[in-house]
């Protein structure tokens, strides 16, 4: 009887430990962070050269995923610093206008020249992974979150399906338990570290348990720390007819 | 016994990797809660001081003080009130001078999701183009102080016009109409004169639709069509602006119509005649923060080159009468031009932007270059800008009074 046992509880094991859909996991980490209705919320970034402090900036976001590709498109409105307040951008995939109530002038945008741009990484709170990258589960480890608690997670290999997006390819931590992305390391077609992200300060937001601060460490300077928190969660109306040049000079958010 | 050190170097490199993110989590565990709550206003002020060379009749030094306010407010859900103004006071040897320019003043209105409506003084804009817009019709007439010669400030500092502006909005794209009636004859020199003579010196109206065609991502190909009617000419015009790779945008703006000349209003002479005016170039990002537009310019109601010849031989007043009109009108001086624009950020210091352009008026061959240097605080700019006019006597930049100017800025925001 005990080999049987034995196979029975290797079989059983086998199962339990049988690699999860990936995609699934990873569209299941989206929701996590992103509502699945549009919202708004305030996203303050608090940057740190060195150890110090250096730059802080406030913006109101309002999104709404697309019906098709379910990839976000965003109006953002700058509230700080005092210079940028009131400036508005569309974001939309690659399509990026940017207006400003001084000079009345709505301009396209490059994705390059947002980089640019005050609170370069304000806007990549609301990214839809599973619809740009694809899936596959590199391995099962516990890992360190932003908390500095081991947790037991997948890690997930995600490759871009198109060529037009920042990050070519993309590891990815997922808590095995809850499917919360706890960390993530995104990198430059060269193989190159841009960015490795720590999803953290998990609270009850809009019906789900959702990261309200995200900490992005530069790949290339290290030094290079943004403070990414969340706050102002709402449902808010964001009607198709909004998201486009000719709105941007009549959006006066709530 | 060999590949021991190296993964002890390997385990060491792992940790120090770890260490650093630990680092930032220390950091961010110690981050204050920092959120700036929206507000309605916002206000700048801005000290300057300039000093020029003139080619003739030396003058002393410019003193400025800028103060800078607007106030965009919501109410009662679907309504909106926008007032903005700006006062630039003035003192040159001894002598004060003010001019307050009421940019905006109006009400918002929007009874659907779908419906926009608004009645006051709005400063509208149109244009694709970095430094000049043949479709931004709103823009004759419309600086009353003009402050810097950066394209930026001449579209911030300007008289908005009264109208009566409605939009309707659809999935991907819209139309907006409006008309701008005629209040007064003639513009006001006075300090504090809202200046209708200036903003509504005829009756005008502008229609205005976009859609946008293209992919899931919100559409690349978003053209914009315009229809503009005033007394003088009726004009179509096109804004496209797309994007090419990830740091490229290639943009196009025209206006054409039956319209006289700017040297035929001059004189008062009626040579209406089909004329086409356009703005095309392009900009492209580095990732070292540096950004550059390339810019041509043509404006078929400016003088060609042997109507700019004859101008400048000529007399003075007719000359003088064509650039006065020309400058009022923000149409270019002659018939084709080119604009280099850069501007590095970051550049070598952080904090400190640097930026400049090149005008060079590609009949005459003269030259407008401007640079500037500025250092930004939390609340508060430093700024040094240097402009040179170059080109020969009567040329378009050889023939503006100062042959360069200096000027230091002290901006605040409140």
């Amino acid at each position: 009887m005990k080999p049987l046992l034995a196979v029975a509880t290797l079989v059983v094991a086998a199962l339990a430990h049988a690699a999860p859909d990936a995609q699934a996991l990873l569209a299941a980490s989206d929701a996590v962070r992103n509502p699945d209705k549009p919202f708004g919320l305030t996203t303050t970034l608090i940057e740190y050269r060195n150890g110090k402090q250096t730059d802080t900036s406030t913006l109101a976001v309002y999104s709404s995923a697309d019906a098709n590709s379910g990839q976000f498109r965003s109006l953002l409105r700058f509230i700080a610093p005092k210079r940028d307040a009131d400036k508005l951008m569309l974001k939309s995939g690659n399509d990026l206008w940017f207006y400003d109530p001084a000079s009345k002038a709505t301009i396209r945008i490059s994705p390059q020249q947002r980089l640019l741009g005050q609170a370069a990484n304000g806007d990549v709170v609301t990214v839809n992974l599973a619809g740009d990258y694809s899936a596959s589960v590199a391995a099962e480890e516990d890992v360190g979150d932003g908390d500095k608690q081991q947790r037991h997670a997948y890690k997930l290999e995600l490759k871009a399906k198109t060529p037009d997006v920042t990050y070519h390819r993309i590891e990815m931590w997922i808590d095995a338990a809850n499917k919360q992305p706890v960390k993530a390391r995104f990198y430059a077609e060269s193989g190159s570290l841009l960015k490795t992200a720590y999803y953290r300060r998990y609270q009850q937001q809009l019906g789900v348990n959702r990261p309200t601060e995200t900490v992005i460490i530069d790949g290339l300077d290290p030094n290079w720390v943004t403070v990414m928190r969340f706050a102002d969660y709402a449902w808010r109306d964001v009607p198709e007819s909004w998201l486009q040049r000719d709105f941007l000079p009549r959006f006066k958010p709530q | 016994m060999k590949s021991l050190p190296l993964a002890l170097l390997l385990a060491a490199a792992v940790a120090h990797a770890d260490g650093g993110d630990a680092d930032a989590l220390a950091l961010a565990d110690a981050t204050a809660d920092a959120q700036t709550a929206t507000r309605d206003w916002r206000f700048l002020t801005e000290l300057a001081g300039a000093s020029a060379q003139y080619r003739f009749n030396d003058q002393p030094a410019e003193a400025r003080l800028s103060l800078d306010g607007r106030i965009d407010r919501r109410f009662h859900d679907d309504w909106r009130f926008v007032f903005a103004d700006r006062l630039d006071l003035r003192s040159t040897g001894g002598h004060q001078s003010s001019v307050n320019t009421l940019k905006e003043l109006y009400l918002g209105w929007q009874p659907d999701t779908d419906l926009l409506l608004d009645l006051g003084r709005i400063n509208t804009r149109y244009g694709a183009g970095f430094g000049y817009n043949p479709t931004d019709f709103f823009k004759v007439g419309a600086l009353r102080s003009v402050t810097s010669v950066n394209p930026a400030s001449l579209r911030e500092n300007r008289l908005g016009s009264v109208m009566l502006r409605g939009q309707k909005l659809w999935d991907g794209g819209s139309l907006t109409a409006m008309y701008s009636p005629k209040l007064a004859d003639s513009p006001s020199d006075d300090a504090f004169n809202p200046d209708w003579g200036a903003s509504n010196p005829q009756d005008r109206w502008l229609l205005a639709v976009s859609q946008s065609f293209g992919n899931d991502h919100g559409g690349n190909l978003n053209p914009q069509l315009l229809l503009y009617h005033d007394a003088d000419t009726t004009q179509l015009g096109l804004n496209w602006s797309v994007l090419l790779g990830d740091a490229t945008i290639v943009y196009a703006e025209w206006a054409g119509g039956r319209q006289p000349s700017v040297a035929g209003r001059a004189a008062g002479i009626d040579d209406t005649a089909f004329r086409n005016a356009a703005s095309t170039g392009l900009t492209w990002t580095a990732a070292a923060k540096v950004t550059l537009t390339l810019e041509y310019q043509y404006d078929g109601a400016a003088l060609d080159d042997a109507g700019w010849s004859a101008l400048r031989s000529g007399p003075l007043p007719a000359y003088v009468r064509y650039r006065q009109l020309a400058a009022q009108r923000q149409d270019l001086t002659t018939r084709h031009a080119a604009m280099l624009y850069a501007q590095w950020q970051d550049a070598l210091i952080r904090h400190v932007d640097l930026s400049g352009f090149v005008r060079q008026d590609l009949i005459d061959d003269s030259r407008l270059s401007w640079l500037e240097a500025r250092w930004h605080g939390d609340d508060t700019d430093i700024a040094l800008q240097w402009q040179y006019d170059a080109g020969e006597t009567r040329s378009n930049y050889g023939g503006l009074p100062q042959r360069q100017i200096w000027q230091a800025l002290l901006s605040h925001y409140f």
